[in-house]
């Protein structure tokens, strides 16, 4: 990739944008300040936020989840393939969104987490189960909806930012803002270089040699551009998300790294734009959006021969209302009319289809209670579904409110991909949806003492998903998808949230803990002893924290993950075994005038060394260091 | 703040616990396992990419099984990446292994590993052509590789163009299943040189010899290409001397094998498929029907004739092998590792 001729064109881009940034200045008209109401979902949905002090602390999206939410990331290692799932259902299963859109690719369904550097999102929120619902089909776990943030009247604002870390990882990240009353305008530039070449002991070969992880450079370019204008009770923008990767594929710890080992590698490109249209009526809230999304995936194997091209086009258009009735009461009415276009090699011939629903439902607030109940309607294909219902009830215990009760109920279905549908040789078009049922039960409490704030929460969770399309071996060995799986998800998750400071020290400690039981109950076959089994990469247990001590202008970080043993084959006879990864942060921020300040950082990944499998087979670094320097001008 | 604490306590609890290092095997035996004459080695692939490979040990007399031999025998050392086959000579059994691109040579008494041959590009099928030479077909190298077995090294290859499937050795030369342009190479060992291909039907994929001295052919027809054939070629005159056709696009035999008396063919076509050498049409009904299994290996005891037919079940698990009788009653049933291909009869 030919990174620096492209990034010299992009500099060359936003400096025009700049030069029409001033002229706009000049103009400036004073507006009244209407703070457009945001599309809040129901207070029984469990939804958890990621702010900025999490992103802060790691690269990309795939590392952000791992260890700040009870989601799972299942990754093949730095810089490769992630994805992540909630609650025991699969990658397909959770929905991820940008600014409302949804990204899932309709070849596969899934999204891969290593393609979302943490720098272009403002932040992350996390909708559990029956929440996800709201965000469109598919979501039979949840959904991710990475969110960027716009600000008005905020003058000028450049971020200039530089990581250096071990095994050649170098990340650049620029950011340059302005926003004035009517306009709000942000460039954004990322580039990330990394040879990934760890040396880890190779406990798969003979005399565990040291063995230097070879063919798994990476090389990452993006840019994002957002340009907002706002009027008097609304406001009209555009973003605009370029992304590239570059990576070779590297092999497992089993494949003999010599002449005869394969070199993969895949390029991803995207372009993403979203044009979006928000406001607020005297009773009405309303959010317009049209996005077109072209995804382009190719895939090259030099020993097989295999050179495969990928292309996905959608055309994603919303409209989002919320009426008030009153301040207790809102109907919600969201439209979506989503084209999707495949053109693959793996395809005979491009497939297209809509992917369109209908979301119509009341959200009301009776003294302590506050309901909700949608519905959804669903139109992919030639195929509908009249009903796929959400309710939610929230009743609040105590009278100072601050101990909840949460209930929700769902039913949601998933589409069969184009894939699943069409792929050749062994694509079935016959594949009916995956179906989820779901109910959740959650307990929440908050509590501020002084300066010291507790939240808490509870929740147990369970889902019975049918129809699960599996790919397996047909009679005349080519693989085919079938609905042939039943799975039953249960389990509970327990977040504990403190923010407390002690003397000058700010503390803030972030905790997740997750329990899943997910289990197959249907068998292929009578021999079939997967039956009643914990499903294959769901570990049982699952434990995260962020600690964050912030003392003048010094911040101290430390993030543990605990992932619990997780079965590797069907009928549970074999496992990984669990692992538990710390990494600390130490930054420091000096201030050199008012307006312009410098950050350091220094981080220590895997802290204490773990010799570590997250994927069968799959070799990890080891200690590894990342070194930031950012400075920032107002 | 206490609640901090309390978390802290219990996750490094949770860090103070027994070193488990990669996959873990829950009902694998630890005992060791010797060999003994006429054992079953059964070869379990694995998944592609995953690394679960895995060799296991029946024993026919006592009826018992052990699994994952290797790895006990060789201090948890993986065996490979997709152990496409195996093959016995002498005291030492070949297994290939193809996605670590590698043959391992197994001493057949213990299972330890005595050396490996590296450097393949995709080795399918390992074959000795004289004391000291092996070939080894190739999925992509676009040749066969020659192995010198004194030193377990490759010295050379044989150009081929394409995908090159099962060997078979008579009469001092080397017949050759061509995946890729259908055809059967013959080789001069003594020279590796290409004498002569033959055309065949769509994708030859397994070769046997009958008790005649003639050659049985396997072509599974490709992907729904073209209707499959079973063929029998004559070596001396190096003619086909009969096709038999499969009625339907969609069959896919594979796994031709034949008894040690010669005289009777076995093939995996969904079912389990019985023919006589002379016969003159397939046979058109199977010996053992899959049900809903789903058959992946199969192989033929040369003692008693019985029948052991492997079925992956989800291919996510570990396989199970049924032994029919020669008139097919089942004797036997035994879970071995994931995804088991390819039986050995060790000798």
């Amino acid at each position: 990739v030919e990174a620096s001729s492209k990034i010299l064109i992009i500099l060359a881009t936003f400096f025009l944008w700049q030069g029409s940034i001033f002229a706009q200045r000049a103009d400036t008209i004073k507006i009244k300040t209407i703070d457009v109401i945001a599309e809040k979902p129901p207070e029984a949905y469990k939804v958890s936020q990621l702010d900025s002090i999490a992103i802060r602390q790691s690269t990309n999206l795939s590392e952000l989840l791992n260890t700040n939410s009870p989601i799972f990331v299942k990754t093949y290692g730095s810089g490769s393939l992630a994805s992540v799932s909630f609650r025991g259902t699969g990658a397909s299963h959770t929905s991820v969104l940008w600014n409302g859109v949804v990204l899932n690719s309709p070849m596969n369904g899934q999204v891969d987490f290593s393609l979302f550097p943490t720098p272009f999102v403002d932040n992350v929120e996390l909708n559990y189960g029956a929440s996800g619902l709201i965000n469109g089909t598919g979501a039979l776990g949840g959904s991710v909806a990475m969110n960027n943030s716009i600000k008005f009247n905020k003058g000028h604002h450049t971020s200039l930012q530089q990581n250096i870390g071990s095994f050649g990882t170098s990340i650049s990240n620029g950011k340059f803002g302005y926003a004035n009353q009517k306009w709000f305008l942000e460039s954004q530039l990322y580039y990330n270089t990394s040879k990934n070449n760890f040396t880890y002991t190779n406990i798969a070969l003979k005399e565990n040699p040291k063995t230097t992880q070879s063919n798994a450079e990476t090389e990452q370019f993006g840019l994002q551009q957002a340009v907002f204008r706002k009027f008097r009770s609304s406001k009209l923008g555009v973003r605009f998300w370029y992304f590239n990767s570059d990576r070779q594929l590297p092999n497992n710890m089993l494949v003999n790294n010599d002449i005869g080992s394969q070199s993969e590698t895949q390029v991803d490109e995207s372009y993403r734009t979203i044009i979006e249209w928000s406001g607020f009526t005297s009773r009405l809230s309303y959010k317009i959006t049209s996005a077109y999304l072209k995804d382009k995936l190719i895939y090259n194997n030099e020993t097989s021969k295999i050179h495969s091209n990928s292309n996905t086009y959608i055309y994603d258009n919303k409209v989002i209302t919320s009426y008030y009735l009153n301040n207790n009461f809102i109907i919600k009415n969201n439209i979506s009319i989503r084209y999707e276009l495949a053109r693959a090699d793996g395809f005979i011939e491009s497939h297209n289809r809509f992917n369109n629903h209908w979301l119509l439902g009341i959200n009301k607030q009776i003294k302590r209670f506050d309901a909700s109940v949608f519905n959804r309607f669903v139109w992919v294909g030639d195929q509908t579904q009249l009903i796929s219902p959400s309710i939610g009830l929230q009743y609040k215990l105590l009278h100072n409110k601050n101990l909840k009760v949460k209930a929700n109920a769902a039913i949601n279905y998933n589409y069969p991909t184009f894939n699943d549908l069409y792929w050749s040789i062994g694509g079935n078009e016959n594949l009916t949806p995956e179906k989820s049922e779901m109910i959740e039960l959650g307990l929440n409490y908050v509590k501020t003492i002084n300066k010291s704030t507790m939240n808490t929460e509870l929740t147990t969770f369970y889902s019975h998903v049918y129809d699960w399309i599996i790919w397996l071996p047909t009679s005349s060995s080519i693989w085919s998808p079938t609905n042939l799986r039943e799975v039953e998800n249960k389990g509970l998750e327990y977040s504990l949230k403190l923010n407390t400071s002690y003397h000058k020290l700010k503390i803030s400690f972030n905790s997740n803990y997750a329990y899943t039981l997910s289990t197959n109950l249907k068998a292929k076959n009578n021999y079939d002893n997967s039956v009643n089994k914990q499903l294959i990469y769901v570990p049982y247990h699952q434990i995260n924290y962020l600690l964050v001590l912030a003392l003048k202008n010094y911040q101290f970080s430390y993030t543990y993950n605990y992932t619990g043993k997780r079965f590797i084959s069907t009928d549970n006879n074999w496992y990984l075994p669990a692992n538990f990864i710390s990494n600390i942060r130490l930054s420091k921020t000096v201030k050199i005038n008012p307006k312009t300040g410098v950050d350091m950082g220094f981080k220590i990944n895997n802290l204490f060394n773990q010799d570590y499998q997250a994927m069968a087979w799959r070799a990890m670094p080891g200690r590894n260091y990342l070194f930031t320097f950012t400075f920032q001008f107002n | 703040m206490r609640a901090i604490i309390y978390t802290l306590i219990i996750t490094i609890l949770f860090s103070c616990k027994k070193n488990e290092l990669g996959p873990q095997c829950i009902n694998c035996s630890d005992k060791e396992t010797n060999t003994e004459i006429a054992d079953l080695l059964i070869l379990n692939e694995g998944n592609f990419g995953w690394g679960n490979g895995s060799l296991s040990l029946y024993k026919p007399n006592l009826h018992t099984i052990t699994n994952n031999v290797y790895q006990q025998a060789n201090n948890n050392i993986a065996l490979g990446d997709v152990a496409q086959s195996a093959f016995q000579f002498k005291d030492y059994i070949y297994v290939v292994a193809n996605n670590s691109n590698k043959i391992e040579v197994i001493n057949k008494n213990n299972f330890q590993s005595t050396g490996t041959i590296s450097g393949f590009n995709s080795p399918r099928y390992f074959l000795p052509v004289s004391d000291n030479k092996a070939y080894v077909s190739d999925l992509y190298s676009n040749s066969i590789q020659i192995v010198d077995l004194s030193n377990n090294s490759i010295t050379g290859n044989i150009s081929t163009n394409g995908w090159t499937e099962e060997l078979l050795i008579y009469n001092d030369t080397v017949y050759v299943c061509d995946m890729t342009n259908d055809k059967l190479l013959i080789i001069n060992p003594a020279n590796d040189l290409l004498i002569n291909s033959i055309n065949l039907g769509r994708q030859p994929n397994s070769i046997v010899k009958d008790k005649n001295n003639k050659l049985w052919i396997l072509c599974d027809g490709g992907i729904n290409q073209m209707n499959p054939k079973l063929i029998k070629f004559n070596p001396q005159t190096r003619a086909i001397e009969a096709t038999l056709t499969f009625s339907s696009i969609t069959d896919s035999p594979n796994q031709l094998s034949i008894n040690s008396n010669g005289d009777n063919l076995y093939f995996i076509n969904s079912n389990i498929y019985k023919m006589s050498i002379n016969d003159l049409a397939l046979p058109s009904s199977p010996i053992i029907t899959s049900n809903n299994n789903n058959f992946y290996g199969l192989g033929i005891d040369p003692l008693q004739e019985n029948i052991y037919v492997a079925d992956a079940i989800d291919y996510v698990q570990n396989g199970i092998v049924f032994r029919y009788s020669s008139s097919a009653n089942l004797i036997d049933q035994f879970y071995v590792g994931i995804i088991p291909g390819k039986f050995l009869f060790i000798e």
